[in-house]
């Protein structure tokens, strides 16, 4: 499939006219015929759909008969149809590689309707450009990546559990590793679930225990991953197993756990009992063994002085020496469900929680009302130990502010629902009052049970209470406010209050993200590779996200996602390889001399310097060829396949040859500007014709050095563009583009140029109003512009890019 | 001095209408009809003209519990003032508030001092008060504005 190279090219040019969309607003002719006169270009012809099966079928026949060696079509963007033309050239035998698009419908016909001559022009220049870079493709192959068919599945909540026994069920290996001493997460602290009022751990406990048994599954209990190394298919994890201090052979009897002197607060009912130093979570835990906790235990500092348990034991379970132990593990992909916290209110201090003892949170209530927890499932109130005759809840709390959490929880509404309804059941003369803003029960089932409770004659009342004021004699509680829905203020007295708080990233997320290198959103929640067709993958390729640790939601939709995670692992694994785009970076090892300034930038750690032998080399599987790496090059020893410096500044050199005083040159990145200049096409935004789009996979790809040899040649200003700093779709890649921006400002100041001809902007895939609107900023600064300051650019950089770029880079 | 755009809509739109600032609110308590949280939704949704024909209006203490609670963190008493100063350009000043205005114009104080206050502030050994500077408060007043309004 791929030709010898060093035959002279042989371009075919394909000007599509997209029926009107494109020649409605451009002369598709005459651009063709421009063409036809450019430099290596044998045949050139314009088409009224290129992309339709008579149009793939002309590019097949030319192909063959006229021996094209390179391809350009003139059509939409590349992000639509570059799988198409590339599939036509492999059927007709040519490297899909040797195929370049030039984009002009998107990024001219339908952002210059009005401006025909300018439209006309703007193509001419995209085609000569593409045709410039055509000439230096290269032939590529893709590689492929085999996948190793294990899992590492991160955390053990209902998320957890279900993607594991999907995994281990579909025949794979699993590594479930759990940092608490049992699995089972939030769900076995909750009493019921809604809308159907199952009891949680009743439905839960059967899956505990299946993971316990199942022979695929490996379960690491007390564990926290350590490091991640590797690529998608091939992860080396590194996990530390505290110690248990009792052994497997442990009947759970809990003899033990009478004889041990020390009390602890019980975390599991969130400090409402209390548990010795070696215990089991909850009944249900699995696995079953007792557990030391050596914070509590008298023998913490390695000395035997106590050994109550260990006597107590009929099987001599206890084991004081046990280690901490670190284990290697080698997995093909890896599912994220570390779940979440729960928001803390003790900072609003108008509500007095921590402050008041009958002020409690909803998982607190959880725990109360269990029969499993403290009070042995008795509702009574924390300060006198009665039963609350009325209650109140309080949404939204944590949720929906600025001073918290600013987005919706999810979930409370419904657990209020929920757990008014259970008093309402055990308890049917209690007053339950229920403050809200909005009650969202949107999820199937919901509003049935909503409408349950109103009937059942718990009073929904909108308007959060200003503040709780505690009666100090008999620790009632006064809660005023205003009821929006009539204007009017009220004062209630309650028994007990209850805090309807919101879910929260858990507080060590920070350490997995850094772990997996997975990126987050501003509010902590892990990002999606993409919102709505790629909800469960991470941009890291065989890393996935289930439950909590994606965004506030329910059981249900935790145990949906870890299905939906496990199933997109398994399609990764049930393959056993993946291939991998031939866009990677090549280091050339005669010119390298491992300084290792590469590696540093890498957001995937894909480059590997091997300091005796002065040299890097990188990992084509984890690279995913954002090309980051190459502008730090001081040596120029990367060459990044497919976007290599020559074609970007043959790109360059041919948009300048004529008309450079006016045009605006701009690299956009693949995945967020480029796409927003796509968008700004489809809602037809209009902005300035002078402009020239240069694409790249990422903005970190954007060599200082592009935009000196643009300056040298002329151009009026040029725009480096990306995703907004946290979206990037290489991690962080974009840090760099802002840091040799800025470098940029400080050279052109030193250089007695005008900074504002170079301009950087974030630009995400929807913003097409924002693209538009930096254009038309960027000609008016073009319009300011004196030749003299022109002329200072030619000079200033002429011939000295490639000089300046070492220095730069060092 | 701050002078934030408090008829911002943007501002405005963060609003949805939980009513901890009435439910916060000391003065509400005491007035029945006093709203902070309808008032801002007078403004969002019928515009400042609405909302400045209210006396109610300047009960606000301006105390700033509010703002404190807000979850949004709007700045409920700053709003109120600005709508305050508003009304009173458009004429709209409670009597009560002229009378106290006045007051301030013409003598310098927000009370009158009578005798009884003087002769209370010698048994409790206090020296008699100094008296005040009516054109210097006269020469505060126009700068703000407040004299002209109050013709």
């Amino acid at each position: 499939m791929i030709r010898p190279m060093g035959e002279s090219p042989k371009i075919g040019v394909y000007v599509c006219h997209c029926g009107l969309n494109i020649d409605g607003s451009l002369d598709c002719e005459a651009v063709a015929r421009f063409a036809s006169a450019l430099d290596g270009v044998v045949l050139a012809r314009d088409t009224l759909y290129t992309c339709s099966d008579p149009g793939q079928e002309m590019i097949k026949n030319d192909i063959r008969e006229h021996g094209l060696n390179r391809v350009v079509v003139a059509s939409c963007t590349p992000r639509l149809h570059e799988p198409t033309f590339r599939a036509a050239c492999t059927a007709a035998g040519l490297n899909p590689y040797l195929l370049e698009m030039a984009n002009i419908r998107e990024h001219c016909s339908w952002v210059h309707l009005h401006d025909r001559k300018g439209a006309t022009e703007k193509a001419k220049d995209l085609v000569k450009m593409a045709v410039a870079r055509v000439k230096l493709l290269e032939p590529q192959v893709e590689t492929e990546v085999p996948i190793m068919r294990k899992a590492l599945v991160v955390g053990g909540g209902v998320a957890g559990i279900q993607s594991s026994l999907d995994l281990a069920d579909s025949g794979y290996k699993v590594y479930l590793v759990e940092k608490e001493a049992s699995i089972g997460g939030r769900m076995a602290q909750i009493d019921k679930t809604f809308p159907t009022m199952d009891c949680s751990i009743c439905i839960l406990a059967p899956k505990m225990s299946e993971v316990g048994r199942h022979p695929n599954i490996e379960l690491l209990t007390l564990s926290e991953v350590e490091s991640v190394e590797g690529y998608i298919g091939n992860f080396r994890i590194r996990v530390r197993k505290d110690p248990r201090y009792v052994s497997k052979e442990c009947t759970s009897c809990g003899d033990c756990t009478h004889d041990c002197p020390q009390h602890m607060p019980n975390e599991f009912d969130l400090g409402l009992s209390t548990r010795k130093a070696i215990y089991s979570p909850f009944a249900q835990a699995v696995p079953a063994t007792y557990v030391i906790d050596m914070n509590a235990c008298l023998n913490k500092y390695g000395i035997v002085a106590c050994d109550k348990c260990s006597q107590s034991c009929r099987h001599k379970c206890i084991d004081f020496s046990q280690q901490q132990e670190v284990f290697e593990l080698e997995v093909g992909t890896v599912i994220v469900c570390t779940g979440s916290d729960v928001y803390d209110p003790t900072s609003l201090t108008e509500l007095g929680y921590g402050r008041f003892p009958n002020v409690i949170t909803s998982l607190e209530f959880e725990r109360l009302i269990n029969a499993a927890g403290p009070t042995g499932g008795h509702l009574i109130r924390p300060s006198d130990k009665t039963v609350p005759k009325r209650v109140a809840f309080l949404q939204c709390i944590g949720s929906r502010s600025k001073r918290a959490n600013p987005y919706c929880s999810n979930i409370c509404c419904m657990n209020t629902v929920k757990d008014a309804l259970l008093i309402r059941e055990h308890w049917p003369d209690t007053k339950i009052y229920v403050f809200y803003i909005d009650i969202r029960a949107f999820g199937k089932g919901f509003e049935d049970l909503f409408q349950r409770a109103r009937r059942e004659g718990v009073s929904f009342i909108r308007g959060i209470p200003g503040e709780i004021i505690q009666d100090v004699r008999t620790g009632n509680l006064k809660l005023i406010g205003e009821n929006t829905l009539l204007s009017q203020l009220y004062q209630y007295e309650v028994d007990m209050a209850i805090l309807s708080v919101g879910i929260e990233p858990r507080k060590d997320s920070a350490v997995v993200k850094r772990l997996l290198s997975l990126p987050s959103m501003a509010d902590g929640f892990f990002m999606e590779a993409h919102p709505k067709l790629r909800p469960v993958d991470t941009p890291t390729g065989g890393i996935f996200l289930a439950g909590c640790a994606e965004g506030p939601k329910d059981i249900k939709d935790s145990v949906t996602q870890a299905s939906a995670a496990a199933s997109r692992a398994n399609i990764l694994m049930s393959k056993g390889k993946v291939t991998v785009e031939a866009i990677t970076a090549r280091i050339d090892p005669d010119v390298c001399t491992g300084c290792g300034a590469c590696a540093k930038v890498c957001p995937y750690g894909a480059i590997l310097v091997d300091n005796e032998r002065k040299r890097a080399q990188v990992v084509e599987a984890a690279c995913a060829g954002c090309g980051t790496c190459s502008p730090e090059c001081a040596f120029g020893a990367i060459t990044m396949r497919h976007f290599s410096d020559a074609q970007i500044l043959a790109q360059i050199d041919a948009l300048a040859e004529n008309g450079a005083r006016r045009k605006i040159l701009a690299f956009c990145c693949n995945w967020c500007s480029y796409a927003g200049a796509d968008f700004a096409g489809v809602s037809r935004i209009q902005y300035p014709a002078e402009i020239r789009i240069i694409r790249t996979m990422c903005s970190g790809r954007v060599n200082p050095r592009f935009v000196e040899h643009a300056f040298s040649k002329g151009i009026a200003a040029v725009l480096v563009s990306g995703c907004h700093p946290g979206d990037c779709h290489y991690i962080n890649a974009n840090l760099q583009t802002d840091k040799r921006v800025q470098r940029l400002w400080k050279r052109m100041t030193r250089l007695g140029l005008d900074k504002d001809r170079l301009r950087l902007a974030w630009i995400s895939a929807a913003e097409g109003m924002r693209f538009s609107q930096e254009i038309s900023a960027m000609k008016e600064i073009v319009e300011r512009l004196t030749d003299d300051e022109i002329q200072r650019g030619i000079e200033a950089f002429d011939g000295k890019e490639r000089h300046s770029s070492k220095e730069e880079g060092a | 001095m701050k002078t934030p755009d408090l008829f911002d809509e943007e501002l405005l739109y963060e609003c949805y209408q939980c009513a901890r600032c009435t439910g916060s609110c000391p003065a509400a308590l005491a007035v029945e009809g006093f709203n902070p949280r309808n008032i801002l939704l007078k403004c969002l949704r019928l515009g400042v003209e609405a909302a400045i024909t209210d006396e109610k209006l300047w009960c606000c203490t301006t105390c700033h519990v509010c703002e404190d609670r807000c979850p949004q963190i709007i700045d409920v008493t700053d709003l109120l003032m600005t709508i305050m100063n508003e009304a009173a350009k458009k004429g709209y000043i409670p009597d009560k508030v002229k009378a106290s205005t006045e007051m301030i114009l013409h003598t310098g104080r927000v009370l009158l001092v009578s005798k009884r206050v003087a002769l209370l502030r010698k048994r409790l050994g206090l020296k008699p008060l100094r008296p005040v500077s009516v054109e210097e408060v006269e020469g505060i007043l126009e700068k703000t504005g407040l004299a002209v309004l109050m013709g």
